[in-house]
């Protein structure tokens, strides 16, 4: 056990191989999820398996178990790998991963028997919370501690990102989850819903964001084997980011009694995010610049380059979305939920499992063992995703179009009723890419073809 | 510039305070929470109610503010700050699987929203929301309390309305069918009662008040009208039987207008919800026209008095037999119209 813990980038694996596990559980959830908003009456009479308790499973194993989680893995094998170095400790690594599973554990452990905070991405009950910080801050001192034990001189980009993810979800979390009311996990009245959106905007934009951007910086100038485009641009991106991001969480509650002054700084400052997108997004392009070939070739790069598509498509959307005018037909319908997917599965899904196909044969020392099978999970998950956020903006629209125009929710829902078989009938698709790749990470880390030391050290050093 | 990881650590966690204290730093010091002319707070009941209603996720298919722009039930009041004071939480909601509930108190009366937690689609058929016959009865009863306080002031106010209707109702269903009929029909405003329906029943329009009924009636009123729907067991008084109103209408003609005022506003106290948000003309008097020609079997579309015959109907005559008039029966079903 101790010499299994102290295995240089064990823990890198064990946190990707997690994610993977989780993708097929949220998957899973979802699924139901799913078919339930076609035929409440799938499954009867088990109430753990009810919509009110089975969407936070799906939306938090999502979020924090597959795509948080595997970026994590990730990150663990990049951050000395660029560093020149060991990660400072491995067992401390692995408390992390025994803390944030267990908070993602929690999930279905407790959101099924009706054990949640309710707040939509704060449901974790307070224990669990306890049990994520602690994992942050186990990774705070791991990342400090192998930065300040580098060989080699300059912080790449991808570093950045990843110490500041953990500097900023320290204070983040807590603050949006009113970790000082353990009983709640709430502040008593509206301003409840600030703390809320607090978080629950920058979980994907100051946790999400950063690990999968980090990763791409890694993935893409390695895969096309230039230079980064520019470090001046990174640095704006990187600045931009956290600058901007914090503010816009009021969005989510635009047309709620909050004053006046939070709506105008959400709205401007979700506009202004165009700026910090875009220039990621062309940095990384004009990295790639002359090489898509390299790019398209490498299905894992593939994967990579297709999460940043979704990103620039995502937050075009987004700041599009906080607009008052717009959002007067696209809020409180099937419109967000289509944004939420291309945010979280199509921008941090892509990367994470694309940076993990990357990163797998140098942690484990093994070939892959399916390319064509990162192909076909690529190809189930565009073919799935794509359908999906077409299929939910539609019924978004005719939900938002017929409440502007006087119509009742009640009246609206039959006409949902095709998108939402749809919807469930692509669901099976992402449910089939999650199950193709946990068995290809199995069948990899059992029985991939063994690297040659030679082989190996030239993979390292692609960079 | 050189990215150093004094730099680094010092200037990511310097950028993030700074702006985290304009967000939610500011909100903290200057939000103050004043009561609205319409909170009051919880009681124990209601309040576990709450509880209930966070802890199974309710807030994933239910908003509970209503905004400027909106149109559906509770759009009378527009959410202010006040009405959320002491709240812990608030969950506002993001989506709208299911109708805002921030003012559904007094909408419904209590039995309406036990059947509905029993199973929704009992008195809402196209609802995808969940059954929760899992729940305790007691836990029911805190869930339809906190539901019933939705609104605050409000809601009380609707409360006691549907109260005093609900007596009256409970005690005119106890008199017997027939004096039951009666005392409901009592209720309409004179106008409305002896007003035929200006819409030609024809195969259209019964086609189309057919779906309708099946949309938002038939669970209650039952797939042949006669009020023994699934919803009926729980419900005090229970569905009207509409296959005796043969002999209950005005002048021994009139009915449509009785229908249609009904379906307009509702039986405050009973389970008979208001459907003017909902549905508008056409399709009440469509509805009207289908549960008088398959449950009375009779209709008084287009009688007298009808004013000018609007542009697009055709030469359809009503040819329903007023009742006590029929033609001995045949066995074959009665022409509907031509």
């Amino acid at each position: 056990m101790i010499k299994f813990i102290n295995k240089p980038k064990s823990a890198a694996l064990a946190f990707m191989a997690a994610g993977a596990v989780w993708f097929v559980v949220g998957a899973l959830y979802g699924m139901i999820s799913g078919i339930h908003l076609v035929a409440p009456e799938f499954l009867p009479h088990s109430s753990w398996l009810v919509f009110g308790r089975e969407r936070p499973v799906h939306v938090n194993t999502m979020l924090y178990g597959f795509v948080g989680t595997m970026l994590v893995g990730g990150g663990l094998y990049y951050l000395p790998a660029l560093l020149r170095t060991k990660l400072w400790s491995e067992p401390l690594a692995w408390v992390s991963f025994l803390l944030w599973n267990l908070t993602i554990a929690s999930g279905p452990a407790c959101f099924a028997f009706g054990y949640t905070q309710g707040r939509e991405y704060s449901e974790y009950v307070w224990l669990a919370d306890v049990s994520l910080v602690l994992a942050v801050a186990c990774l705070i001192v791991n990342t400090v501690l192998t930065i300040l034990n580098r060989n080699e001189k300059v912080l790449y980009v991808s570093i950045w990102y990843f110490m500041a993810t953990f500097l900023w979800t320290a204070g983040n979390y807590p603050i949006g989850n009113v970790m000082w009311h353990p009983a709640t996990g709430a502040m008593p009245g509206l301003i409840d819903s600030i703390f809320l959106w607090f978080w629950g905007h920058n979980l994907p934009g100051l946790l999400i964001t950063p690990l999968a951007t980090g990763a791409a910086y890694f993935v893409i100038p390695r895969v096309t084997r230039t230079p980064l485009n520019s470090h001046t641009l990174s640095l704006l991106g990187f600045w931009l980011l956290v600058a901007l991001y914090t503010h816009i969480g009021g969005h989510h509650i635009l047309q709620s009694p909050i004053p006046a002054w939070l709506k105008t700084v959400s709205v401007v400052d979700s506009i202004a995010m165009v700026l910090p997108v875009t220039i990621v997004v062309m940095n990384l392009w004009m990295t790639a610049r002359g090489f898509g070939a390299r790019v398209w070739g490498d299905p894992a790069a593939r994967l990579v380059m297709g999460g940043i598509v979704w990103y620039i498509i995502t937050c075009i959307q987004g700041p599009l979305q906080s607009l008052p005018y717009l959002q007067r037909v696209t809020h409180f319908n099937n419109w967000t939920v289509a944004h939420a997917h291309i945010a979280m599965l199509g921008f941090g899904g892509y990367i994470a499992l694309g940076a993990m196909w990357h990163i797998l044969p140098l942690v484990t020392g093994r070939e892959l063992y399916s390319k064509k099978l990162v192909s076909l999970q690529f190809g189930l998950l565009t073919f799935g995703l794509t359908g999906f956020f077409l299929v939910l903006t539609a019924a978004g629209l005719i939900q938002g179009g017929a409440w502007h125009n006087g119509e009742t929710v009640h009246r609206v829902l039959p006409q949902l009723a095709p998108y939402m078989v749809s919807r469930a009938a692509l669901g099976i698709f992402i449910l089939t890419a999650a199950l193709v790749g946990l068995f290809n990470l199995y069948m990899t880390v059992r029985h991939g073809k063994k690297l040659e030391v030679r082989q190996l050290q030239q993979a390292e050093e692609a960079l | 510039m050189k990215m150093t990881p004094a730099l680094l650590i010092v200037g990511a966690l310097m950028v993030f305070w700074a702006s985290s204290f304009i967000i939610v730093g500011i909100p903290s010091m200057t939000m103050k929470e004043t009561p609205s002319d319409i909170w009051r707070p919880l009681t124990a009941e209601e309040a576990a109610g709450h509880r209930l209603y966070v802890r199974n996720g309710c807030s994933y298919c239910h908003s509970l503010f209503i905004r400027v722009n909106d149109w559906d039930i509770g759009a009378e009041r527009i959410a202010q700050s006040g009405d959320y004071v002491g709240l812990e939480p608030v969950i506002l909601g993001t989506e709208r699987t299911g109708p805002d509930l921030s003012q559904e108190g007094g909408e419904h009366p209590d039995d309406w929203n036990i059947a509905h937690f029993k199973n929704p689609r009992f008195t809402s058929p196209v609802s995808v929301m969940p059954s929760w016959e899992f729940l305790e009865d007691s836990e029911i009863a805190q869930l339809t309390a906190y539901v019933q306080a939705l609104g605050g002031k409000a809601a009380d106010l609707r409360q006691k309305r549907q109260r005093h209707w609900k007596a009256l109702a409970v005690t005119a269903y106890a008199s017997g069918e027939d004096r039951n009929i009666e005392w409901l029909h009592a209720q309409i405003p004179e106008v409305w009662r002896r007003m035929p329906n200006p819409y030609p029943a024809t195969e259209a329009s019964l086609a189309r008040g057919k779906r309708i009924y099946q949309q938002f009636c038939i669970n209650c009123h039952s797939p042949i009208g006669d009020g023994k729907g699934v919803a009926e067991r729980y419900l005090s008084p229970p569905p009207l039987n509409f296959t005796i109103l043969r002999r209950h209408l005005v002048e021994n003609k009139y009915i449509g207008g009785i229908f249609y005022y009904q379906i307009m506003n509702g039986i405050t106290g009973t389970s008979m919800p208001y459907f003017k948000k909902h549905l508008e003309s056409e399709k009440i008097w469509d509805l009207s026209n289908y549960l008088g020609v398959y449950f009375v079997g009779y209709t008084d579309a287009n009688i007298e008095p009808r004013g000018i015959d609007a542009a697009y109907e055709g030469d359809w005559e009503n040819s329903y037999p007023v009742p006590g008039t029929e033609q001995p029966d045949t066995g074959r079903p009665v022409k509907a119209g031509r």
